[in-house]
């Protein structure tokens, strides 16, 4: 109880307080001292206790009648008196206690007060997340929960009820305030202990870098996760030195030079983030021209791109909102639109990419380009994610939505960090090693094999750390491949990836012995990997499976 | 001079004055202590509580503490009372003695208090 306003309410209170006491007291005394006579007609004189009583439900209007006995005049007179005096009084005390408890700031206060609490009892690692819209919601979805928890500030109220409203489990601390304001930050938790980081992916690059500094002056250790969409923004918070710069726009021309120069390496990126480990026939990038309308950040971001792939291409400055300005719709196609992309040589080109600031306009670019040329392929940029069904209904070829690229990588940046170097590893490989280890995953698991992570620890792997610790023998990964039902058999899992300590291995050699620590990427179906996690959490299952037990069949 | 400090210092004593008024007499013997005085200590131990509510010091809370207590003790005092003279409907040597020591309880934190506020007065380099 921190917060001023609480002191300053309670001091309010005292003379509403004081009011309803001297009223009820004199009252009271008046009552014990005046004479009464009983039915019979004999004196009587009250007790405190019924003077309480009687004062009680005479000020607050409830009235239940004279008692114990019926009133002579000398106590009408004084009640009549006291019933303006008390009844005046109480509704002046009380009124004012209930409009000083509901109170707008003090409300307020106690309301800060709740989160605060709230926040302090998560005993789990926790990130703050600033601002709440549906990139953020889609990283809450994924990250709350058994590992780590959120807390969410906005500075909109309307938002706030809105996460309220989601019934996240296990439920998430929100407030409303504004993420440049140190004290909110504070009071989200920014000097926990347990709060491992802070994720700010506004719209805004200035807010973004402003909350940056904020928090890394507040805590050295945060992992500050932020947006940055232009190089000088990429430099600075880099000579901040932060490590977890999001770009989209980044993501996304990676996405295309690896997508057009070695598909694998590209399908292996995607497969990280949900594709299918199948290149499917409208996943190739064709080769040719490439004609690029919007030469905003998208538009430059998949011009950089192209000219890494030595790919031929047109660039076409498209300002979305001047069209829509000038021609006032969002359809496009008249004589001069058509003109334009004849001009740009549609007829010839591969591949036609929509990079707008407006889905409309995406849509009815590429709609009108594959008019012109049926056979060309198609990209659009999607800023919103509420409109996804129209673009799949719309059979382009590849869709890149903004929001869901950030999102994605900064879930699998924080939940999933093995995978997230895994696709860094496999950037400075070639495609022909990338097909191969493609071809030997869908051997291994089929089309669509899952992915673990572990590290070798007491809560992961208990029975593996325990043999690790205390025997001298060399536990290596092949070892760990064995069935537990036959230990002459395999398992159908692959190591994709092991970290001990800064060193990477990519595609570790099995031969390898194994450390307490190592951190492990598999690759897998869910029922291999449960024999795999029994292997290395249950004593008898490892000891037989490294042929130490020779009682089992 | 303040008019605040005034009021509340004379509350603070005054219940301690009114609350010794009762407690003083035989503990036994109910005809030695007045209900009117028992009466008053709880008007004064109120108000006195109430004219505290609100203090951010360190002190302000402490007092606002023991006067708290001694509320508690006399309206226990004043409840006991009530109960063995209706419900009992006899107030025997048991109840007088409770009711009396409660009150030597409250007694106690009014003096905790008083002693409080003269130290801070004397603190105090005005």
């Amino acid at each position: 109880m921190n917060e001023q306003i609480i002191w300053i309410v309670l001091k309010r209170l005292r003379t509403p307080f004081l009011v309803i006491i001297i009223t009820f007291s004199i009252t009271i005394l008046g009552l014990v001292l005046i004479p009464g006579t009983d039915n019979n007609g004999n004196p009587y004189q009250m007790t405190f206790f019924d003077a309480f009583y009687f004062v009680t439900y005479m000020a607050s209007t409830i009235g239940f009648g004279e008692a114990p006995y019926t009133f002579n005049y000398d106590q009408r007179i004084w009640v009549s008196l006291a019933i303006y005096f008390t009844v005046i009084g109480w509704f002046y005390g009380i009124g004012a206690i209930v409009s000083l408890i509901q109170d707008e700031s003090l409300r307020k206060a106690l309301n800060t007060n709740f989160f605060r609490n709230h926040v302090k009892r998560i005993n789990k690692p926790f990130y703050i997340i600033l601002g709440y819209n549906s990139i953020t919601k889609s990283i809450i979805d994924r990250l709350n929960g058994k590992d780590h928890r959120v807390v969410v500030l906005d500075r909109d109220d309307k938002k706030i009820d809105e996460l309220i409203l989601e019934n996240f489990y296990p439920d998430v601390p929100a407030f409303v305030g504004e993420a440049t304001n140190q004290k909110m930050l504070k009071i989200a938790g920014i000097y926990q202990k347990n709060c491992v980081g802070i994720i700010s992916l506004f719209e805004n690059d200035m807010v973004n870098s402003k909350i940056a500094t904020i928090s890394k002056l507040l805590n050295k250790k945060l992992e500050i996760i932020v947006k940055a969409t232009s190089q000088q923004q990429l430099e600075h918070f880099k000579s901040m030195d932060l490590k977890h710069v999001k770009n989209p726009f980044d993501i996304i021309s990676k996405r295309i030079y690896y997508g057009i120069t070695s598909p694998h390496i590209w399908l292996l990126e995607m497969w990280m983030y949900g594709h299918i480990l199948k290149l499917k026939k409208r996943d190739h990038f064709p080769k040719g021209k490439y004609i690029i309308y919007g030469k905003g950040r998208m538009g430059k971001a998949i011009e950089r791109g192209l000219e890494k792939a030595n790919i031929e291409y047109v660039i076409k400055e498209f300002d979305s909102q001047k069209y829509i300005e000038e021609k006032s719709t969002t359809i496009f196609g008249d004589d001069e639109d058509i003109q334009s992309l004849l001009s740009l040589g549609v007829k010839e080109s591969a591949c036609i990419i929509a990079a707008t600031k407006n889905d409309l306009l995406n849509l009815t670019i590429l709609n009108k380009a594959k008019q012109l040329n049926p056979k060309i392929f198609t990209m659009a940029r999607e800023n919103a994610l509420d409109d996804l069904n129209i673009f799949q209904a719309s059979k382009i070829n590849k869709i890149y939505i903004v929001e869901k690229i950030l999102a994605d990588a900064t879930y699998n940046y924080i939940a999933r960090p093995l995978a997230d170097l895994f696709i860094q590893e496999v950037r400075k490989k070639n495609d022909e090693w990338a097909e191969n280890i493609v071809h030997m995953l869908n051997d291994i698991a089929g089309m669509n094999p899952m992915y673990f992570e572990t590290q070798f620890n007491d809560k992961n792997a208990y029975a593996l750390t325990l043999k690790l610790q205390e025997e001298e023998k060399k536990i290596t990964l092949a070892d760990l491949k064995r069935s537990r039902t036959d230990r002459n058999q395999f398992l159908h899992i692959a190591y994709l990836l092991l970290k001990r300590g800064n060193e990477v291995y990519l595609m570790p050699d099995v031969h390898m012995n194994l450390k307490v620590g190592d951190e492990l990427l598999i690759v897998s179906d869910e029922k291999n990997y449960n024999d795999f996690e029994y292997i290395i959490n249950n004593i008898y299952e490892l000891e037989y499976v490294l042929g130490l037990d020779n009682s089992k069949g | 001079m303040n008019m605040h400090k005034i009021m509340s210092g004379s509350f603070f004593i005054l219940a301690m004055t009114v609350n010794f008024g009762f407690f003083y007499g035989d503990l036994t013997v109910l005809v030695e202590h007045s209900s009117y005085e028992l009466f008053a200590a709880i008007i004064v131990n109120l108000i006195a509580t109430v004219l505290k509510l609100g203090d951010r010091t360190q002190l302000g809370a402490v007092l606002l503490a023991t006067s708290i207590v001694a509320d508690i003790q006399l309206i226990a005092s004043a409840t006991v009372w009530a109960f063995a003279e209706y419900i009992m409907n006899n107030v025997g040597i048991g109840a007088v003695t409770a009711i009396i020591s409660l009150s030597g309880g409250a007694l106690l934190a009014n003096i905790v208090s008083v002693i409080l506020f003269i130290g801070d007065t004397l603190k105090s380099k005005r």
